[in-house]
């Protein structure tokens, strides 16, 4: 295509944008709303997520290791856990430190463990952290298959709930998703059709004095994909907006809460644009095929 | 150059609207199509111009078969025809030289060749001095003839011509002949539907009349004449 080709689409596309005011404020407004609850079922996903696996990466796995291993041996074996895939974190407690933490836990009634120093009954272990709940399982399976590990535990049902929820989230952001961009699909093929009606006669001409069916439809589609990419914008900025003063407020009053950085949502404005963009070609693809069957 | 073998146009309403048609008209002729309100002319033309299909027989075209034509072939096909429709198809919202303009701009003629070609054609249409004009301000002979610069800016073989001479007085419609007449003698077929029998008589061109969708004559050097 040559260029002053695609200036006069582009040309072609803004003058009917703004030749429908309103409508093509309705449709960025469309979009706009779209993409804002998407973009808020992304931040609010990906930050449950994020909290979530950052408690189930606190999910640790026990493993006890058989009494009467050498120091080297236990060693290896620390060696061997580190190695596992999805392992983020091994710490050794020793049979003394188990104790200690024994104690600590049974505060005033510690008196009843008095005298077990010398005949210690707990064994060494080592805690280990995955990198993912989805890890857990697995790593733990690994462990209890080393040589010289007695027992392996951990909480498998608070790892299975975890698992299930955040599974949930995901579906029905999902669906919600795709709810709300049908939703945008469908106003913009809308609006896109009120230009096609409007100018089916312009269009019947082009027809008749040769154009191709591309030739007519750029401009349309080019029009859609302003309004979606305008609309997208707009969302963006909001969101990045909003999320902005919504991160200094809980840094400045609530520092507990943990949020994601603002910048790891830099990709998902890129997606967010990208959406903006398919939805508003998809719109104005839609409502213009039948009039191009002349 | 126009072939139609055997064809016959029945509307999805069961108005039959032409039977069993066939006739050849040659490069470089000049053809009248004539006939009563209602006899078809309109239709053979949208044949033509592969705006409607023919429910039987075929037309071969500038070399192409119409049936079997591709549907992304067809643009391609229509821009070898030049058509002034009966209601003249002007944008209204551009002037009289945008209107020619865009004919060009829809085949991605450049912008030097637009501006060479528009004020040439206007000017052989005797329109260049109304240019800027939008069509609701120009008379119907004037529209005709912007129409008609239209069909030919992109230098068609052939040219066809529903009715140019629908609401004109006598001096105007015959502006508009002679202008075909020119275009035609460059080498350009010319297909012209009309009523208007004066003309017709006159210029003692070929004739093909048609009535209630039925080739009733087809002479060189004919007449119209409404036969009962
Ligand atoms: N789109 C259509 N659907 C149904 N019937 C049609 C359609 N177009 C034309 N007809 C019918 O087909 C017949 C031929 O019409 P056509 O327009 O070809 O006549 P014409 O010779 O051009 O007449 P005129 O001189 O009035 O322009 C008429 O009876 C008309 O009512
Ligand atoms: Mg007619």
């Amino acid at each position: 295509m040559k260029i002053r080709t695609f200036a006069y689409f582009v040309k072609e596309a803004v003058k009917s944008m703004f030749r429908n005011g309103l409508m093509t404020l309705a449709s960025i407004g469309a979009v706009a709303a779209a993409l804002l609850v998407l973009g808020c079922f992304i931040i609010i996903t990906l930050n449950i997520n994020y909290i979530v696996s950052d408690i189930e990466s606190q999910v640790e796995i026990t493993a006890y290791l058989n009494d009467s291993l050498e120091n080297d041996q236990i060693n290896d074996i620390g060696r061997e856990i580190i190695q596992i895939k999805g392992v983020k974190e091994v710490v050794f407690v020793s049979k003394a430190q188990a104790l200690e933490e024994f104690k600590e836990r049974l505060k005033e009634h510690k008196n009843i463990l008095i005298g077990l120093e010398e005949d210690n009954p707990l064994p060494d272990s080592y805690r280990i952290k995955a990198l993912t709940p989805e890890d857990v399982g697995f790593v733990a399976e690994k462990v209890s298959s080393i040589k010289g590990v007695a027992e392996v535990k951990y909480a498998k049902e608070v790892v299975d709930k975890l698992f299930t929820i955040t599974r949930w989230i995901r579906i029905i952001a999902l669906g919600f998703m795709a709810i709300f961009a049908l939703v945008a699909v469908f106003i913009i093929s809308n609006t896109i059709k009120i230009t096609v009606f409007a100018r089916r006669k312009e269009i019947n001409i082009m027809k008749y004095i040769g154009a191709t069916d591309w030739f007519i439809r750029w401009p349309f589609f080019i029009e859609g994909m302003l309004m979606g990419l305008i609309g997208a914008s707009i969302a963006i900025g909001i969101l990045m907006g909003g999320y902005y003063y919504l991160l200094k407020v809980l840094y400045t009053h609530i520092r507990i809460i943990k949020l994601l950085p603002i910048k790891y949502f830099y990709d998902y404005a890129g997606y967010m644009a990208l959406a903006g963009a398919i939805i508003g070609s998809l719109g104005s693809t839609i409502s213009i095929r039948k009039f191009l069957k002349v | 150059m126009i072939r139609a073998y055997n064809v016959s146009k029945v509307y999805e309403n069961g108005v039959v609207a032409l039977k069993n048609v066939s006739f050849k008209i040659d490069k470089g002729d000049f053809v009248f199509v004539v006939g009563p309100s209602g006899a078809g002319k309109t239709t053979l033309i949208k044949l033509i111009f592969k705006e409607e299909e023919p429910t039987e027989g075929y037309l071969v075209v500038a070399g192409r078969n119409l049936s079997r034509l591709k549907r992304r072939d067809v643009p391609f096909y229509r821009r070898k025809i030049g058509v002034v429709f009966q209601d003249f198809r002007l944008l209204p919202q551009k002037t009289v030289f945008e209107n020619v303009a865009f004919a060009m701009e829809v085949v991605e003629a450049s912008k030097k060749e637009i501006h060479r070609k528009v004020p040439l054609v206007l000017e052989l249409v005797g329109l260049l001095d109304r240019q800027k004009a939008f069509p609701s301000e120009l008379s119907g002979g004037e529209k005709q003839r912007v129409a008609l610069a239209r069909a030919i800016v992109n230098n068609p073989e052939i040219i066809i011509a529903d009715e140019p001479t629908g609401n004109l007085d006598p001096d105007t419609a015959w502006d508009i002949i002679d202008l075909l007449k020119e275009i035609n003698l460059r080498g350009t077929t010319v297909v012209v539907a009309t009523h208007a029998s004066q003309i017709v008589n006159t210029m003692k061109q070929r004739v093909i009349a048609l009535r209630k969708g039925l080739v009733v004559k087809d002479q060189e050097r004919g007449g119209y004449r409404i036969e009962n």
